[in-house]
């Protein structure tokens, strides 16, 4: 794992240029550019709080200190919305990592590492600047700069994330080769993870139902509040959070790396 | 330091008349029903044994499906050898399919960068030849433009240019000149011989059978899989015109060396 880590850095300046590469190109010929990264989650966001505050009214109570209920909502959502795309996203767009990637692979035998990594990076880039516009949009929100003064509990979810969505995109990755429905049904799976995961609702919605223990379950859900709790609340996530998503990073980056270790020497055969 | 050394070398591939596999596909299979795609084993190399060092230039010969490619492909590192053992050591650089590995929409300049970071380079090693890469190309303005318009000829020029420019000691190439001008062929050509100077290992897969005679300084000649003939190029270039010629039997089995 070490040497393909070593190996990864040593091509460094291959993936990061195609990682700047792509960010250019995705919005080559939009006129807005990469002000989409920034827009797009606030255009989404104010569309659902236009529906949950008029057509469905929901609200939480658990989010205090916003002028109007149904500011805390809005809040609450982009947060969630916002951390929750990083993930799926990472392993959707994982999906055809290798595949899109066949060219190289056929050319230069490089660490297979660096494919979804190159996928990451790019969505990794793309939640950042949509994590500054909700802070932003929180900020305005709450009326207040409070949710500046909790960045630095939520600056150690990116890493972790991070690492998270590397490896589940690398599992992805490989899955795909192997099996060309794995992405679809990863669309219908993350669909299915995100009205499981309190992102739209809180979590004493799932306690009422007695569905809380589902959360334990739920990988996505400690890397969610570790985002939104110091954001939106105001307080940052407890210790044990930041505990189990540490873990879920490693475990995920190590079934990555195991997942690499085993098939380098075959996927060759199946692109 | 270059270094090839294969050693009992095989390559297998296993493959279906359709590459995927379908629902019904797995329906048969649970059924016990008799597959209708069924994996075929292509022996695409077997029991190859090659040693080369630092000034070999070898050229590699043989009918279309002979295995020229595969065998690139495995000194390469792409596919690694079913059984045998494969040593490479030194910077390996390969040409292969020209028109992969460039990305479409980004212009010639952003493509030599790619390529020679692919390839090991760092942004200060490559400054330094970036301008000599886009002299020897001869593209002039067209490296402004999207690679997406470039002709094949170009893209050959841009990827030899890269390819040899970043001094590999294992260079390997797939019959890829023959796709620029006659101009470029003559300069291709000047370069790979300046290079064979400073005693670097060459591969090269052509069906140009002339001009691989005069830059090699071994042949070999593969057959199915199976390295036929091994030697000197002229000997084995004459050899194996004769078998293309279709009426001459193939050379005895005394007649082969070993590599």
């Amino acid at each position: 794992m070490m040497t393909h880590l070593r190996a990864v850095w040593a091509f460094r300046h291959f993936w990061l240029s195609l990682v700047r590469m792509d960010l250019r190109s995705r919005y080559r010929r939009s006129v807005l550019g990469i002000g989409w990264s920034l827009l797009q989650p606030i255009a989404m966001s104010g569309v659902l709080c236009l529906v949950f505050s008029t057509i469905l009214p929901m609200t939480v109570e658990t989010v205090k200190g916003y002028p109007a209920p149904w500011r805390a909502y809005a809040a609450y959502l982009l947060a969630g919305m916002c951390a929750w795309e990083f993930l799926r996203n990472s392993l959707v767009a994982g999906c055809t990592a290798l595949i899109n990637n066949e060219a190289y692979i056929r050319q230069c035998p490089l660490p297979y590492g660096i494919y979804p990594l190159r996928t990451v990076m790019g969505t990794g880039i793309h939640f950042l600047l949509s994590l500054t516009a909700t802070t932003t949009l929180v900020c305005l929100l709450r009326g207040s700069a409070e949710p500046l003064g909790l960045l630095w509990a939520v600056l150690p979810a990116v890493p972790l994330m991070f690492l998270f969505c590397w490896g589940l995109a690398t599992v992805a990755a490989f899955a795909t080769v192997y099996f060309h429905d794995t992405s679809h049904l990863i669309e219908v799976i993350a669909q299915l993870f995100f009205f499981l995961t309190p992102i739209m609702y809180t979590r004493d919605v799932l306690e009422k139902k007695n569905l809380g223990e589902l959360l334990g379950l739920n990988p996505a859900y400690p890397f969610i509040e570790l985002v939104r709790k110091p954001l939106v609340e105001g307080v940052p996530a407890d210790g044990v959070t930041y505990v189990t998503a540490a873990v879920l990073a490693v475990l995920a980056t190590g079934l990555g790396f195991g997942v690499i270790g085993w098939l380098q020497k075959r996927v060759i055969f199946h692109l | 330091m270059a270094k090839i050394e294969l050693t009992n070398v095989s390559l297998t591939f296993s493959v279906r008349r359709t590459p995927k596999i379908t629902f019904k596909e797995y329906l048969t299979r649970a059924l016990f029903l008799e597959s209708r795609n069924p994996r075929t084993q292509v022996h695409a190399l077997s029991g190859l044994n090659l040693h080369a060092a630092d000034g070999d230039r070898i050229g590699v010969i043989g009918h279309n499906g002979a295995g020229k490619s595969t065998l690139l492909r495995l000194l390469a590192g792409v596919y690694p050898p079913t059984t045998g053992t494969r040593l490479v050591e030194g910077r390996v650089c390969s040409l292969f399919d020209i028109a992969l590995g460039f990305e479409p929409d980004a212009n010639g300049w952003e493509n030599i960068k790619y390529r020679a970071y692919l390839l090991g380079e760092s942004p200060r090693t490559l400054r330094a030849k970036i301008d000599d890469i886009a002299a020897f190309t001869e593209l002039g303005e067209f490296l402004d433009m999207p690679v997406r318009f470039y002709s094949s000829g170009m893209m050959v020029r841009l990827a030899f240019a890269i390819s040899t420019a970043v001094e590999p000691e294992v260079l390997l190439i797939d019959e890829v000149l023959s796709a620029g001008d006659m101009a470029f062929q003559k300069k291709a050509k000047e370069r790979m011989r300046a290079m064979m100077h400073t005693a670097r290992l060459m591969v090269l897969v052509s069906h140009d059978l002339s001009s691989l005679g005069g830059l090699c300084n071994r042949a070999v000649w593969l057959h199915h899989g199976h390295i036929r003939m091994a030697g000197k190029p002229p000997e084995v270039i004459a050899a194996y015109e004769r078998a293309a010629g279709g009426n001459e039997p193939a050379p005895p089995a005394s007649a082969v060396r070993a590599a």
